[in-house]
């Protein structure tokens, strides 16, 4: 027997409003412990929500008739196009064998002394301050620097730049559509001066990203001017927010728990396993959203095309069947590398070894230099609805 | 015990060769290199395959435990 998705048991909670910390993970774990599948009412086309591991997996993997016409379940209409996300099948797969050698885990490493060079940097211009937002004045302005250096454009255009992605990426949460309209000329006007710089004097296409992307044949095309500034958009907005909103997550965390803050501090060399679990514990990319092409049923329930589907991340790696003790930090933990906080399937995200690396990076360089440091007393952490971001986090240590 | 990677399922993840190096290796674009084969592991590198095996969020990855027939 099956059920239509607006007769599961509706769901009216709101995942776009700002929130205190943790306070969508726990009404995310609340809708996944309530049903296994929800209609969310919320939205004007509403969704069907996959909350546990195993069907947001699933759900992935339907990529051929799920496509990302909707990528976000919650403003599935965003107006921005992006590319490759909005492609799919084949065409898809086309693009992203041109993309994919640049973040394999062979071309990040070659990225790893530049990474390292400008996290010591920044770490090095705050530590005699004793004080600093973290989120402000060092977890945007690092990925922001490295998003400038792996274009090959000057680092110190991150000062004007940043501005622009957070009025262009707040488009996706309901931000005013002409002030995010600006916003996107003045990036696309920057890049195409880019693009056409480089088109001007070529630099090797195998380090060079833009080069690559002049010099790409698609079934014997070129990919086209406006493609190649759309693909140097989506880069961006991929890349930043996320990066900044895990390391709030993070240093939150540290911040609060001596214990494994000291377990970093004493093993550098757990970094990495530091940052899968993380990464599976507070994803900031809650949700992705999907499109149904074909009439088709899920577990039970009919699905018509144009039915939104939500893939829920966070629900998925806090999801006790089987991640068991969600909330609890295992650095150790069996099967951790499991989480799909990049996502699934075909679509998965891009960046995600160049992430991994600038975040270890972090760990190890920031507590070699500041060991021990506290939110400042009174703070109220607040985090962004959509996709999640702490606001702000004031730290404070010793000099 | 053999071990064997299903090319249609593997997307890239790369979370089996970073934590099993001594057995699989990544190719040019991220994915697994060793990508639709089915290799015999070493004694030694059984914990690792399994680790592997644990570590693909797509399920690209089977364990084939040697049985009477194998031998």
């Amino acid at each position: 027997m099956t059920t239509p998705i607006r007769q599961c048991p509706v769901s009216h909670a709101d995942f776009g409003t700002n929130t205190e910390i943790y306070g969508h993970y726990a009404m995310l774990d609340a809708e996944r412990e309530a049903d296994r599948f929800r209609f969310n009412d919320t939205t004007d086309r509403g969704f069907l929500m996959l909350q546990r591991y195993d069907d947001v997996v699933e759900g992935f993997q339907h990529h051929d008739v799920w496509t990302t016409e909707v990528r976000s379940a919650i403003n599935p209409e965003p107006g921005v196009p992006l590319l490759p996300q909005d492609l799919n099948g084949e065409a898809h797969a086309k693009l992203r064998r041109v993309l994919n050698p640049f973040f394999s885990p062979a071309a990040v490493r070659r990225m790893e002394p530049m990474a390292h060079q400008r996290c010591v940097e920044l770490i090095e211009e705050l530590r005699p301050k004793g004080s600093c937002d973290f989120v402000a004045e060092f977890a945007i302005r690092y990925p922001t620097d490295l998003f400038l250096a792996l274009l090959g454009l000057p680092v110190s255009d991150g000062e004007f730049f940043l501005p622009w992605s957070e009025t262009v990426f707040a488009g996706f949460f309901g931000e005013d559509p002409a002030k995010v309209a600006a916003a996107k000329n003045n990036i696309m006007e920057y890049f195409d001066k880019a693009v056409r710089e480089r088109r001007a004097n070529p630099r090797d296409p195998k380090e060079d990203m833009v080069s690559r992307l002049i010099e790409a044949r698609i079934d014997g095309e070129p990919i086209s001017h406006e493609d190649i500034l759309t693909i140097c958009l989506t880069l961006m907005l991929a890349g930043l927010d996320t990066t900044r909103s895990a390391l709030g997550y993070i240093y939150a965390h540290l911040a609060h728990n001596d214990a494994d803050r000291q377990a970093i501090i004493d093993h550098p060399d757990l970094a990495p396993k530091a940052v899968e679990e993380f990464l599976r514990m507070y994803p900031l990319v809650f949700q992705a959203g999907r499109e149904v092409q074909e009439a088709t049923e899920f577990h039970g329930v009919d699905l018509r095309p144009g039915d939104v589907v939500w893939l829920g991340i966070a629900q998925a790696n806090r999801d006790p069947r089987k991640f068991p003790e969600p909330d609890r930090f295992v650095l150790d933990r069996r099967g951790a590398n499991q989480h799909i906080a990049f996502g699934a399937g075909p679509h998965r995200c891009l960046g995600m070894h160049l992430a991994r690396l600038e975040l270890a990076i972090v760990l190890r360089e920031w507590h070699k230099r500041i060991p021990h440091y506290r939110i400042k007393e009174g703070t109220e952490l607040v985090e962004r609805g959509g996709q999640l971001t702490l606001t702000t986090l004031p730290l404070e240590w010793e000099v | 015990m053999r071990i064997s990677i299903e090319p249609n399922r593997c997307m890239g993840h790369g979370r089996c060769y970073a934590v099993a190096a001594d057995l699989l290796s990544d190719d040019e674009q991220g994915f697994v290199a060793e990508c639709g084969q089915t290799l015999d592991v070493p004694e030694h590198l059984r914990d690792q395959a399994r680790e592997a095996a644990d570590a693909c969020p797509e399920s690209a990855i089977s364990l084939l435990e040697a049985t009477a027939a194998d031998a």
